[in-house]
């Protein structure tokens, strides 16, 4: 006889040995708050969506006007609009992905919508990071190139520089920029591989498992 | 109308609760989990029952819900990687048809399930719990074929731990 076969018979007789709740205890789980995956994947998304708004926002006035008078207004005005348009198109796809899970659809698809989900919000935190790298260094070759309106806004003792030479602040002025950046870039890129990397794991490996055996 | 709905509901699952048990058994390794797992199964289909239509059984609806959140969306400690003890094993061989191989036989197969991937344990779940191929391929959203071959392996796996 098939080995599966014995083990089924064997398996059908469980039923005696299995707990069973009362229709009071069960109606209590009613009421009980989930802790599903999605709900988790939900809270974190719209986390991400808001902490970069808000990171849009927390550039500091001194540094708008330090951006106005290097005669970059436009660009950043223009920048601005862009990435206004771009956080609504992925709030709009964020939402039609997570509308899409549903616990009734079948494994496979909803570990696809899951991943889904995921991956919008992935491409939003990558165009954050990348638009912020581009942006920083686009201005500071622009500033390199126009280092004379530079130092003489750095000579400005508004920004704290005019303590030392031109030829220094330049160097300080560079150096601390990158320094932010890459700081700030790395801390970013490293926060979110913590999260993605922890929650998705496991959801990523059983995805996996059932690709496998469509081959 | 949300209490009629309520009842009929509680009603059904506790009917039915059986199957979840059964997930619960294969996918959690100690009590707490298994009661942890219980509660969001109940959970999940309660969110999903006002759109269940009752055009498929109940119970057939119940093996989707509870898979695809034992699978997918449950999440707890590292302690559910694991699974529970099928301590005990076999489940009440009646005295007259008792025989050491057998047990010893279905003792070894358990605990191969119980090492399965998630997906493959759910692959053996539903055949174990006497579903065709087609509700297999259905539940898990593979092909008929692919379901069947994978079993065929599934089952050539255990032969070998059987008679190594």
């Amino acid at each position: 006889m098939d080995v599966l076969d014995t083990l089924k018979k064997d398996w059908q007789k469980q039923e005696d040995t299995l707990p069973k709740l009362t229709y009071k205890e069960i109606y209590s789980m009613l009421l009980k708050k989930s802790s599903s995956i999605v709900k988790w994947i939900f809270i974190i998304s719209i986390a991400e969506l808001l902490l970069w708004i808000f990171i849009s926002f927390l550039v500091p006035d001194s540094s708008k006007e330090f951006n106005e008078q290097m005669g970059l207004k436009n660009v950043f005005w223009a920048i601005t609009i862009l990435n206004y348009a771009v956080f609504a198109v992925f709030m709009y796809l964020f939402y039609k992905n997570y509308k899409n899970i549903s616990v009734t659809s079948n494994v496979k698809e909803l570990m696809k919508n899951i991943l889904k989900t995921r991956k919008t919000v992935r491409w939003f935190v990558y165009y954050n990071i990348a638009g912020t790298a581009l942006t920083l260094l686009g201005a500071n070759l622009y500033f390199y190139f126009n280092q004379d309106k530079l130092q003489r806004l750095l000579a400005d003792a508004h920004y704290g520089y005019n303590n030392i030479s031109p030829e220094q602040a330049t160097t300080v002025f560079f150096t601390a920029q990158l320094i932010v950046g890459v700081v700030f870039i790395g801390l970013l890129m490293l926060f979110y591989y913590l999260i993605y990397g922890l929650l998705l794991k496991r959801l990523k490996r059983n995805y996996r498992e059932l690709k496998k055996i469509e081959v | 109308m949300n209490k009629e709905l309520e009842h009929k509901f509680v009603t059904q699952l506790e009917e039915n609760q059986n199957i979840v048990h059964k997930i619960c058994r294969l996918y959690t390794n100690d009590a707490d989990s298994h009661n942890d797992l219980f509660q969001e199964v109940t959970i999940q289909l309660w969110k999903a029952y006002p759109k269940f239509r009752g055009d498929s059984k109940f119970s057939t609806w119940m093996y989707r819900v509870a898979l695809n959140t034992a699978i997918t969306l449950y999440r707890k400690s590292k302690r559910r990687v694991q699974t529970q003890d099928f301590e005990g094993v076999s489940f009440k061989i009646k005295a007259e048809e008792y025989d050491d191989t057998i047990e010893q036989q279905l003792k070894l197969m358990y605990d191969a399930v119980k090492d399965l991937n998630d997906i493959d344990k759910a692959l053996v779940f539903l055949y174990l719990e006497d579903k065709n191929y087609r509700e297999i391929s259905e539940t898990l959203g593979i092909t008929e074929v692919n379901a069947r071959v994978k079993m065929n392996r599934i089952k050539e796996k255990l032969r070998k731990i059987l008679n190594p």
